[in-house]
């Protein structure tokens, strides 16, 4: 069965998803489940009124069977109350769809997981998981291979801003400087990094509008572990301190300011 | 009837070529190792076709080795070759970006004794020729860059790392699936020493390819049998698929000028209208390097699959990197390579536009695709 080969159950779900959208207010909670790394993410909004689901809402990025399931469950929760709701499990979400390609049964069917993390943030009153984790240190520290490509594709300093056209550059947050800085790069290359070991970049609110604005990636909540390459940098180890997860980049070009 | 825009997953066959086929299933079925009348027929039209073959990339016929498509052409000019010629050194590069079927062949030596070091590519998917001098030591017998991208579609440099190889003495091969019938190919001024052809990607039928080898450059077989095509590919040969694609090769070499500046036309209309009226939307790939067919994109905040599965919804077939629509689960490494965050990576969408293609498949495009993305995003917690 190709993973596509959907049911046309599925194929309305993810035509018509129903519920979409999120909630605010008293009583609601939200339930975050998946990683964009693994291209799928998804969130569950409900509004909870005497242990029932009075409403339910989602957002999900992801392939077909993600909107679906999601769409589904929905469904299959409203009305139902947090104790009920919480026995749905992926299988009867998938039941309901009619099936789904059996590649797609871990991969794409986190709705379930989903409501009962918002079910759980209800129940303990807590926020959706990834709060702020602990400022990091100093840091050039703790980048594994920096010393062996100073000028090399490591630099502290940019002068002349033209000597990276076209190249792929990673600027490390170290304040409103270096944003600024990340900003001038956008004009001379078309990709540029900021990576941030905070949750949140502290900045001018008219800086972080700029920021907003601009082509820059920015990478929140994460580390560079490690630099490699032959005679010049070509890749770096990026920790997700967030999800807890490493993955590599390849860039042409750090600025530690 | 669908608009087809996934030219370089798999193209019809050319019916000028099926004609020209027909006669060799029933008429003309002679076995060119017998040696009656029937076989000395099918010799002839072997060795016609060889001569096409070579004309097509300015070779020698002798240099034609007729295989069953591109995986055997890249696993017996790498296999072969690297086995042949393992008492000279044991060291093979390759690209970040080549085909999945050059990264196993790739595992495969290197479980058996070799050692193979990959090349990155920068933003646009362009090898450096600093980056492979670097990485080429003593044992380096081999390097294997594709010609162009089949994802991507970026042109490689292939004159000068046919140079550089030959200034070294290691033996250069290149597999030109994605770039034949759409650039000329030359294998004698590019000194290029192997070469990897599919019958398929010039509007042949399926189950046909070559691998040129220049001479000199000798390889052990990897299908053993009754000796066919000098020993290097036994195997009764398969004529009717073989005059197949010596007739696309024919028609194309007549057509390419023209056929190529359609391609252009229409590749030029997606991108400049896409990047234009769609928010957030990149190009993947060489801005001016890159295949005449191929315009690759990728939206902020959307998945590939999504994409895929709505505009199959308006009748339109297209390609995407994302895991979701691959074997693998994981998102394409060409991707992954040009720098791209995986969640980047995700969100690609590839057209690519051949033969019988008309204006008003470009227009169907332009008009739907704004819709799906906007709807899809709107789905999205990524895009706010």
């Amino acid at each position: 069965m190709k993973s596509t080969q959907y049911s046309e159950k599925v194929l309305d779900h993810f035509r018509n998803p129903r519920n979409v959208g999120t909630l605010e207010g008293e009583n609601v909670a939200v339930g975050r489940v998946g990683n964009p790394v693994c291209g799928d993410l998804m969130e569950f909004y409900i509004k909870v009124k005497d242990d029932t689901i009075e409403d339910i809402k989602f957002k999900t990025f992801g392939c077909g069977s993600a909107i679906a399931t999601a769409s589904m469950i929905t469904e299959l929760a409203k009305g139902k109350t947090i104790e009920e709701a919480l026995k749905i499990t992926r299988q009867d979400v998938a039941d309901e769809l009619d099936g789904l390609p059996p590649i797609k049964m871990h991969c794409s069917n986190l709705a379930a997981d989903a409501l009962k993390d918002a079910i759980h943030n209800y129940k303990t009153k807590q926020k959706p998981k990834g709060e702020v984790p602990e400022e990091a240190k100093e840091c050039k520290e703790g980048i594994a291979g920096v010393d062996k490509f100073i000028d090399r594709g490591v630099y502290f300093t940019v002068d002349d801003p033209t000597t990276l056209k076209d190249k792929r550059t990673m600027v490390l947050d170290r304040g409103e400087q270096s944003i600024n800085l990340a900003l001038e790069l956008t004009k001379h290359t078309s990709r540029v990094v900021f990576v941030t070991p905070t949750k949140d970049i502290s900045a001018s609110p008219d800086l972080k509008t700029k920021l907003k604005q601009s082509d820059i990636k920015v990478l929140y909540e994460s580390k560079i572990l490690e630099i490699t390459g032959v005679s010049e940098v070509e890749k770096v180890r990026i920790h997700d301190l967030n999800e807890d997860e490493e993955y590599e980049l390849f860039i042409d070009a750090l600025i530690i300011l | 009837m669908d608009v087809y825009l996934d030219y370089q997953s798999s193209k019809p066959v050319d019916p000028r070529v099926i004609e020209a086929m027909q006669p060799y299933f029933y008429t003309t079925f002679g076995n060119p190792s017998s040696l009656h009348s029937s076989g000395d027929k099918a010799t002839r039209v072997l060795d016609q076709c060889r001569h096409t073959l070579a004309d097509f990339i300015h070779a020698q016929p002798d240099e034609i080795i007729f295989t069953s498509g591109a995986t055997e052409s890249n696993n017996l000019s790498l296999i072969g070759y690297a086995m042949r010629n393992k008492n000279k050194g044991n060291h093979i590069l390759i690209s970040e970006i080549e085909h999945i079927s050059i990264h196993n062949i790739a595992k495969y030596l290197e479980k058996n004794g070799f050692t193979v070091t990959k090349i990155p590519v920068d933003q646009y998917g362009r090898v450096g020729l600093r980056k492979i001098e670097e990485r080429i030591t003593e044992k380096t017998i081999l390097i294997s860059i594709g010609y162009a991208n089949n994802e991507i579609g970026t042109v490689q440099p292939i004159a000068e790392i046919g140079k550089l190889c030959k200034g070294k003495g290691i033996a250069f091969h290149t597999d030109a699936v994605a770039a034949e019938g759409l650039l000329p190919l030359d294998v004698e001024k590019d000194n290029i020493d192997l070469l990897t052809l599919s019958s398929n990607d010039i509007y042949g039928p399926k189950g046909v390819g070559v691998l040129y080898g220049a001479k000199g450059f000798r390889m052990t077989p990897i299908i053993i049998g009754g000796g066919q095509e000098n020993g290097l590919r036994s195997g009764t040969e398969n004529i009717p698929g073989i005059v197949g694609m010596a007739k696309a090769a024919e028609i194309i070499q007549k057509e390419m000028a023209e056929e190529v500046k359609r391609f252009q036309g229409y590749r030029d209309r997606l991108i400049e209208n896409i990047l234009k009226t769609i928010p957030r939307s990149h190009l993947n790939g060489h801005p001016t390097e890159r295949l005449p067919n191929n315009a690759h994109f990728r939206f902020d905040g959307i998945e590939g699959e999504s994409l895929l599965l709505s505009l199959k919804d308006k009748g339109i077939a297209a390609s995407t990197g994302s895991a979701c629509s691959s074997k693998t689960l994981e998102p394409s490494h060409t991707l992954i390579a040009l720098g791209l965050l995986h969640e980047e990576a995700h969100g690609s969408l590839e057209f690519t536009c051949g033969r019988f293609n008309r204006d008003n498949d470009i227009d169907a495009v332009l008009k739907a695709l704004p819709e799906v993305v906007e709807r899809l995003r709107k789905l999205s917690p990524l895009y706010k």
